[in-house]
């Protein structure tokens, strides 16, 4: 019975320490968020916790940290617990910890006021050191020594107050001034970073097992990470922006529905200064950028994947719509200023920013729409040439329905990418700071026919029109003043505002594709 | 039929390319012969119209080619510098590092700019490089499904946030925080604009890396997992290994948007045309190429305009090349894993 507990597959005796490194890995966790806290201002490193300053309770616990993982690593070599170590740490992680100990000899040497040279000189000589730790021992050693090290250092400079709320470091040449605010929270931060690494390294038992588990924290780290900005950026922007856009709101009164914001100008005579001009200049925007590249981009995929044989034009339209794709949007800008404005007027206008945005959307559309094409089943082609469809009534009435969903999902989302550029329009279409009502174009009331060619012209797609990003644009550059009442409210209304268009795009783009994938696998 | 719909589209265009007033008549001559067509000869006209619609794109290349360079040459043609007793055009704008557009001497060295947007860059890189690679990892090989649906459209999601946004949030917010946290004059920081830049860079990287290593066929990864070795494992000697390709050109493409990012720059940065002291300060904040030509246009004229579209020239020729080369290296990896040699 006895012995069946001592196979590698039942490890009890080991739970006791996975327990205490979980513990670690926990610890490194709150000490991470902690530190982050206190980046961000959430906190103040001299805030008191049980009689202490908050920087040396964290260089406390940064020092316990590193201590026990030093001694996790000690544990397993001297053979109290049975682990899987490996011969050595591996390339990745000594990479990594020469890279560490590198910066800190630079930024010790640095402020002890070394020349450069000898801080080049001083890293090198750590990182030597941190590097032949790692990748020589073995690897409960080599994966824990360097990590406790690290953390024992910085934990004795946050308690000994060397780094400490009172730091001012300036940085000779830079015309920069570090400060305990920041330095203490980005020490924590690294700290706290290395020890869970090593702490999760020694949960897994080292060895492969390990590895796994200790990279695994690092990557569910960062997408927590990329998902908390996101809905950090949001909310902020959410929280910013509401007082501005639901400034004078209500239901009932004359209208069913009073929102002033969205549909006032701003201008003196406005008692409540709103987007409407730049938020009907985005619509048509999209409108015309639509009309154009849609069709086109449609047509072209249809031809690319139904007609044409792969071949030279096939690879080069490939190439060149990667390339549009690819190519900055400024650049769009100042080929829609040489190209299309001397085309129409001589002036910003609305057409011509149209044209631009559908330029930009051109790559989109035929990019998802030949996939959404290729998509579709050889089968169905088969079929429908079997019965003795031709070649068009086969793509008009099969394939192109059945490529609906894909081509709508990717024109939807494009159509939010290009709502929110600026840059193009900020060259091509111009517009006022503050636009008042009067300025919002009239597309559809703008049409006249006229005897001299080219005998159909409409003034309002001839003008200069706001649209949402380069008002926000244009506010800013003005520094956010005006002649309104509250231009930083106007204007964290007006980001408000773009946010939510472009994600309300995004919204429907992302639902329509999960519905019908949801349909197509049924 | 065809031929008169093609032949009145393609007068059409040579109209609008000379700015002739008269382009609304063959315009209509197509509209008219294309509308009859319709009803009549539909299968071959469609053909016909759909090439028209593929040449698009070759025809926007092109003429982005065409019409920034030659609003180029007059910049070009300023910053002549003689070498060896040749006079080589737009190499001043190369050689020495003077920006001025207004006091004597007026000179368009792009130099400046060139160093802010490789600082950028390269800042935003370091962000977007590994995050990104790591993000895609996570939503290509450890997610459960159900995850998957929740992270992926939240990264499509962070690609969508108006470039404008980010960089109101960075110019009230940042900006003010770094200049306080660091004792700076001023908030304009390269590293905090880097930053910002690689964030939105990020779901660039995430997407393209993703789809190369969902590329990666099963058995490959069902292998070494049938030998034992762990997720990590597999990843780190097959998948990777097998995508790598297509993960640098996922990074390529990374840098690519890095590099052409305006808005968020333009805000953010100071608008100096000047080269940072020591070179690697990424507390200063100057220039880039199109923080340059997003504030500069509109109040430029004459040679000052022109020597905007020069920076247009740098980045349309840095990002096609980046674009091409991470079309080659995909191309070549598709043939690989395809298995034909």
């Amino acid at each position: 019975m006895s012995r069946a507990t001592q196979t590698a597959l039942v490890r009890d005796d080991r739970t006791l320490y996975e327990a205490v490194a979980g513990l670690a890995v926990g610890c490194s966790g709150v000490a991470f968020l902690t530190g982050l806290a206190a980046l961000l201002d959430l906190l103040s490193i001299d805030d008191l916790v049980a009689g202490l300053e908050l920087s040396v309770v964290l260089g406390v616990v940064v020092l316990g940290l590193g201590v026990s993982v030093v001694g996790f690593g000690l544990t397993s070599r001297l053979g109290y617990v049975e682990t899987e170590a490996q011969p050595s740490a591996g390339l990745v992680a000594s990479a990594a910890f020469t890279g560490i100990w590198v910066a800190i000899g630079m930024a010790i040497s640095g402020v002890a006021g070394l020349p450069t040279a000898g801080q080049l000189g001083i890293g090198a000589i750590l990182g030597a050191a941190a590097f032949a730790t790692t990748a020589l021992p073995r690897e409960d050693i080599g994966s824990t020594l360097p990590a406790g090290v690290v953390a024992g250092f910085c934990g004795l400079a946050l308690v000994s107050g060397v780094v400490g709320p009172g730091l001012e470091q300036g940085l000779a040449g830079y015309n920069a001034t570090l400060f305990g605010d920041t330095v203490v929270p980005a020490v924590v931060l690294l700290a706290s970073l290395v020890t869970g690494w090593s702490a999760a390294n020694a949960y897994g038992g080292f060895g492969a097992r390990g590895r796994n588990i200790a990279a695994y924290v690092l990557i569910y780290l960062v997408v927590g990470s990329i998902l908390a900005v996101l809905v950090g950026l949001v909310a902020f922007v959410t929280a910013k922006g509401l007082p501005g856009l639901f400034n004078g709101f209500g239901v009932g009164g004359a209208g069913l529905l009073r929102w002033p914001f969205l549909t006032n100008g701003a201008g003196l005579l406005a008692d409540t200064a709103g987007v409407f001009p730049a938020l009907l200049g985005t619509v048509w925007l999209v409108i015309g950028a639509v009309l154009f590249a849609v069709p086109t981009g449609v047509g072209a995929a249809v031809f690319l994947s139904e007609y044409a044989e792969e071949g030279r034009f096939t690879g080069a339209v490939e190439v060149a719509t990667n390339g549009l794709w690819s190519t900055p949007s400024i650049v769009f800008g100042l080929f829609g200023a040489a190209f299309l404005i001397p085309r129409f007027g001589n002036q910003k206008s609305l057409i011509a920013g149209m044209l631009t945005l559908g330029f930009m959307l051109l790559p989109l559309v035929l990019i998802t729409s030949r996939e959404a094409i290729l998509a579709v089943p050889d089968e169905y082609r088969d079929a429908s040439a079997a019965l003795g469809v031709s070649k068009w009534q086969t793509i008009r009435s099969v394939v192109l329905p059945a490529a609906i969903p894909g081509v709508t999902t990717g024109v939807i989302l494009g159509v939010g990418r290009i709502a929110g550029e600026t840059a193009p329009i900020l060259l091509t279409m111009g517009g006022g700071v503050l636009p008042a009502k009067s300025a919002a174009p009239n597309v559809l009331g703008g049409f006249q026919l006229s005897a001299s060619p080219p005998f159909v012209s409409n003034p309002a797609l001839l003008e200069a029109t706001s649209a949402l990003p380069y008002q926000l644009y244009a506010l800013i550059t003005a520094g956010l003043s005006g002649n309104i009442q509250n231009p930083q409210e106007y204007a964290w209304g007006l980001a408000l505002t773009l946010l939510l268009v472009v994600l309300v795009f995004y919204a429907i783009g992302i639902t329509t594709r999960y519905y019908f994938r949801r349909k197509l696998h049924q | 039929m065809v031929l008169v719909s093609m032949g009145s589209l393609l007068a059409a265009f040579v109209g609008f390319l000379l700015a002739s007033p008269w382009t609304a008549i063959p315009l209509a001559g197509f509209l008219v012969a294309t509308g009859y067509g319709w009803v009549r000869h539909q299968a071959l006209l469609a053909r016909a119209v759909t090439f028209a619609m593929t040449t698009v794109t070759l025809l926007t290349l092109g003429l982005i080619v065409v019409f920034i360079f030659a609003e180029s040459i007059p910049a070009f043609r300023y910053e002549t510098v003689t070498v060896f007793g040749v006079s080589v055009p737009g190499l001043g704008m190369f050689v020495q590092p003077r920006w001025d557009a207004v006091s004597e001497p007026v000179r368009y060295s792009l130099l400046p700019m060139i160093h802010g947007t490789v600082m950028v860059t390269t800042i935003a890189t370091l962000v977007a490089a590994p995050l990104g690679v790591a993000a895609a990892l996570f939503i290509a090989e450890i997610a459960p499904p159900r995850v998957r649906e929740l992270v992926k459209p939240g990264i499509e999601i962070l690609a969508g946030i108006p470039s404008i946004v980010y960089g109101f949030i960075g110019f009230t917010v940042i900006n003010p925080w770094a200049s306080d946290a660091f004792a700076l004059n001023g908030g304009s920081t390269y590293l905090f604009v880097g930053m910002v830049v690689g964030l939105m860079a990020l779901p660039t990287v995430v997407s393209v890396a993703e789809d190369a290593l969902t590329s990666v066929p099963d058995v490959m990864k069902n292998g070494s997992l049938a030998l034992g070795a762990t997720d990590w494992q597999s990843m780190t000697s097959i998948t990777l290994p097998a995508a790598f390709s297509g993960v640098s050109a996922a990074v390529l493409l990374g840098v690519g948007r890095a590099i052409g990012e305006t808005m968020a720059a333009t805000v953010m940065l100071a608008g100096v045309p000047r080269i940072s002291e020591p070179l690697v300060n990424v507390f200063y904040g100057y220039e880039t190429l199109t923080s340059l030509i997003a504030r500069g246009y509109g109040s430029a004229n004459g040679v000052h305009e022109s020597a905007l579209f020069a920076a247009g020239v740098v980045l349309f020729i840095t990002v096609l090349c980046l674009s091409l080369g991470s079309q080659y290296i995909e191309a070549r990896m598709r043939h690989r894993l395809g298995g034909v040699e």
